[in-house]
């Protein structure tokens, strides 16, 4: 029989003050090995958020100077725009919030180790609330501050609103974020193998409702940006103006600050923060109640899981890649089954071409198709762009940590009887196969939405294809001459010194492409424009055209093997003369 | 100061845990023996209160495990243990010994004594994530022991420590059972257990297949054998099969 001992145990103030002095000395050691180490990477975050908060600044202040045409109803739409605004915001970091929690709380080795601490439940949650937070709501101050900035000088308001803005925030950002946690910590303990069944129901719940909600906005009667069409559109925004809504009390407060009107803002901010505070401390409580509890549930659910291996379409596949060598076949199928299985790879993948894939079916909608040729190929353009862009973020947040990850499995594939350039030669070719098949669907579909000619459209699938091969070159072969061995998180790998240079380097190879046979048509359909209008001849007449054409085709193709090429060799030498 | 009475761990259908019974007292170091898959993880981790036990009880120093109580008693050091990468060793340190409230001046003390004990003057500086495996060990074993806990909970001990470092770590495993520490260590290094343990339980498909010093297995076993043999006997069959089978065709291939 064991007798009970008694031990003195922690106080709350001491470990609230351990957890206060950890979170200040990793921000600090983080900031110095940031700024000592990675000034590329930090110079390129610091410029492209000032080159997105600088377009987003001018893109709303010139929103709101539009709106000012309807001047009796500017405060109205102001309203209703703040109003859709923050509800988009609110769902986003409810379900940003709530993951991170989730990943946080219950399948991290930090917890592991807090949960074995004199740290009480409440507190790791608290903890590890904060960090979900400020992660989830930085991308909510780069939306809002644009926004909020454009607003207030376009109205002309006082120093204080702007200070508002900010407690505002915090209030807000608490609601979603604690909602977000309860509903992880309820998951892991009442229902912890089915985690994966909760998001997708939520996420497809989500997607019924924008895919709802965004058809009936865009079936809004009445001729685009007519008062009758402006009426009707609000009336079917108007579940937004819901008084229950957090967003609601946030768009009315902020509208009234912007105002002068102080005792509207007070109340409303009042409202939030009390509603923010309420949240926090049932999310707080539910987590003291269920954490450790859900822990052990979800601990136990890691139990083995039969994967399938659809061996069939492994044999499928080999039958019709029969003309790539064997080893290179089962080092992509390797792959392929890792991106089956890891979800962070096809959701971001699925969630970034759906998106573009919704626009592009969306095009006629828009009534782009029925536009002068010189609008449609300047669509076309953006579109091939901005899915070269898209792919480029796939490729360096994923094909280029590859080489780094397999690195520390060298054993199992150095010891195999092929040559090591097989390696890489398969990683490219994965690469390249699951671009190609997604983007050249992608832009069909635009082409085909812009109606645009039989010559165009090849010479857009071409440049994909281009693009395609590139961006995996580059990505590969990157990811071959600099890799990070010692890194066992792909993310981390994707932001380090290598993943930023790999980005920099494929932005640099798609605007090459993209504006070298962008140019030509620009100048080209431009001037046909010219002579529709009356305007006089264009810059290039149609020999010109086909001359300049050429040589751009002949240019990006060159660009195009180049930059497929040059990025290998050199991965592929670094590769074979790499110790592990 | 550590006893599970009849506790069983299910996962699913999965019995991880089958009805085990066990006793650690204070000055013990308890070697916890298994192959893979045995249980041993899972029974540890239900005495750190990682995972809850699908029926039985386990107490840490008469204390409900998990409870604050339990947790300010106990260090644990698992198999894969976790370190902040961005905060140096002393630093972590630090943290550990706020985190179970050590008296400033005692606190500095022990650190100190702990850095030398280890010999981690040259590195405990620098940022962990500078660290070898071996290094991390050290780190990881100094703030396990640095707020002097009353009961050691360790999963595989010497992966990673070079002889030196191992020596250090098993002088301080029987240092700690004699100031009256319990020490539950779970090991495959069967002959750390036969030179460092008071007790040795040897675990199988979740139950306890018997317990005892080694004079005891082996009078209950009728043998004077090594340990290795006593667990081989124990956890089945003399010898793995399938060595015998690979060594006997090779000698044939050859032949």
């Amino acid at each position: 029989m064991s007798v009970a001992l008694s031990p003195v145990l922690s106080g709350r103030n001491q470990v609230i003050g351990a957890f206060r002095w950890l979170r200040g000395r990793l921000i600090a050691n983080t900031m110095r090995s940031v700024l000592l180490g990675s000034r590329l990477r930090i110079s390129m975050i610091i410029a492209c958020c000032t080159v997105f908060w600088t377009g987003l600044f001018f893109l709303f202040f010139g929103g709101f100077q539009f709106l000012a045409i309807y001047l009796s109803l500017t405060n109205i739409v102001v309203e209703y725009l703040f109003s859709m605004f923050f509800l988009s915001l609110l769902v986003m970091l409810f379900f940003s919030t709530g993951i991170i929690v989730y990943a946080g709380l219950f399948h991290s080795k930090e917890a592991a180790y807090l949960l074995t601490t004199p740290a009480s439940a409440d507190r790791i949650f608290a903890y590890k609330f904060a960090e979900a937070i400020a992660f989830s709501s930085w991308g909510f101050l780069l939306l809002g501050s644009p926004l909020m900035a454009a607003y207030g000088i376009s109205v002309g308001t006082s120093a204080w609103f702007y200070a508002m803005f900010l407690l505002y925030l915090l209030g807000f950002v608490l609601i979603p974020g604690s909602l977000g946690a309860i509903v992880a910590v309820l998951v892991a303990s009442l229902l912890p193998r089915r985690q994966k069944t909760v998001l997708t129901s939520l996420g497809l719940i989500l997607l019924g409702v924008t895919i709802y909600l965004g058809a009936r906005v865009w079936t809004s009667p009445g001729q685009l940006f007519t008062q009758d069409w402006l009426d009707s559109m609000l009336g079917r925004l108007s579940f937004s103006q819901n008084t229950l809504l957090p967003s609601r009390w946030m768009s009315a407060g902020l509208v009234a600050a912007a105002k002068g009107e102080w005792y509207e803002s007070t109340y409303q901010f009042l409202l939030l923060s009390a509603h923010g505070g309420i949240a926090y401390l049932v999310a707080a409580f539910t987590a003291g109640k269920l954490y450790r509890l859900g822990y052990s549930r979800v601990q136990a659910g890691r139990s083995s899981r039969r994967r399938i291996g659809w061996y069939a379409i492994d044999d499928a596949f080999h039958k019709v890649f029969f003309f790539l060598a064997k080893p290179i076949r089962i080092l992509i199928l390797k792959d392929l089954r890792t991106f089956r299985r890891d979800p962070a790879q096809w959701s971001q993948f699925l969630i970034f071409f759906g998106l573009l894939a919704f626009y592009f079916l969306n095009i006629r909608r828009l009534s782009y198709d029925v536009q002068s040729p010189y609008w449609r190929n300047l669509v076309s353009f953006l579109n091939l762009g901005v899915t070269a862009l898209i792919l480029s973020t796939f490729t360096s947040r994923f094909i280029f940590p590859l080489l780094s990850l397999e690195g520390r499995n060298f054993w199992v594939l150095g010891l195999l009887p092929i040559r090591r350039e097989q390696i890489l030669w398969g990683k490219f070719a994965f690469a390249s196969g699951i671009s190609l098949v997604a983007t050249e669907a992608l832009i069909l579909m635009s082409d085909i939405m812009l109606r645009m000619e039989l010559g165009m459209v090849a010479l857009h699938m071409c440049m994909v294809a281009v693009l395609c091969f590139g961006l995996s070159g580059i990505s590969v072969g990157l990811g071959a001459r600099l890799p990070n061995l010692k890194e066992e998180d792909p993310s981390k790998i994707a932001t380090g010194f290598g993943g930023t240079l790999n980005l920099l380097v494929s932005l640099v190879f798609i605007i090459s492409i993209v504006t070298s046979l962008a140019v030509p048509c620009h100048l080209y359909y431009g001037g046909q424009d010219n002579l529709n209008f009356g305007y006089g001849a264009g810059i290039l007449n149609e020999q010109q055209f086909k001359f300049w054409l050429t040589v751009a085709t002949v240019g990006s193709l060159m660009i195009g093997v180049i930059g497929t090429i040059l990025p290998l060799r050199i991965g592929i030498k670094a590769f074979q003369r790499m110790e592990f | 100061m550590i006893e599970l009475r009849d506790v069983t761990k299910a996962f699913g259908s999965k019995k991880a845990v089958d009805h085990l019974d066990l006793q650690v007292r204070a000055g013990e170091l308890y070697a916890f023996l298994g192959p893979n898959g045995a249980g041993k993880t899972t029974t540890i981790k239900m005495v750190c209160g990682l995972l809850a036990p699908t029926s039985g009880s386990v107490l840490v120093g008469g204390y409900p495990s998990g409870s604050a109580e339990a947790r300010q008693l106990l260090a644990y050091v698992p198999d894969q243990p976790y370190l902040y990468e961005k905060l140096t060793g002393r630093e972590f340190l630090r943290f550990v010994v706020e985190m179970y409230g050590l008296e400033p001046a005692h606190a500095t003390r022990k650190i100190k004594e702990y850095i030398d004990t280890f010999e981690m003057n040259d590195y405990i500086d620098e940022l962990c994530e500078t660290y070898s495996h071996g290094m991390k060990q050290r780190v990881v074993f100094a703030s396990a022991l640095v707020h002097e806990p009353k009961i050691l909970i360790v999963d595989e001990p010497l992966v990673g420590l070079d002889p030196r470092s191992a020596r250090i770590v098993k002088d301080l495993f029987l240092a700690q059972a004699r100031s009256g520490v319990a020490v539950l260590m779970s090991t495959h290094l069967l002959s750390i257990a036969e030179e460092l343990a008071d007790t040795i339980g040897i675990v199988n498909h979740g139950r306890m297949l018997a317990h005892g010093t080694l004079a005891e297995l082996r009078t209950k076993l009728q043998s004077d054998a090594s340990l290795e043999d006593l667990f081989l006997a124990l956890t089945g069959g003399d010898r793995p099969n399938l060595v015998g089978r690979n060594a006997t065709s090779r000698v044939e291939t050859v032949q």
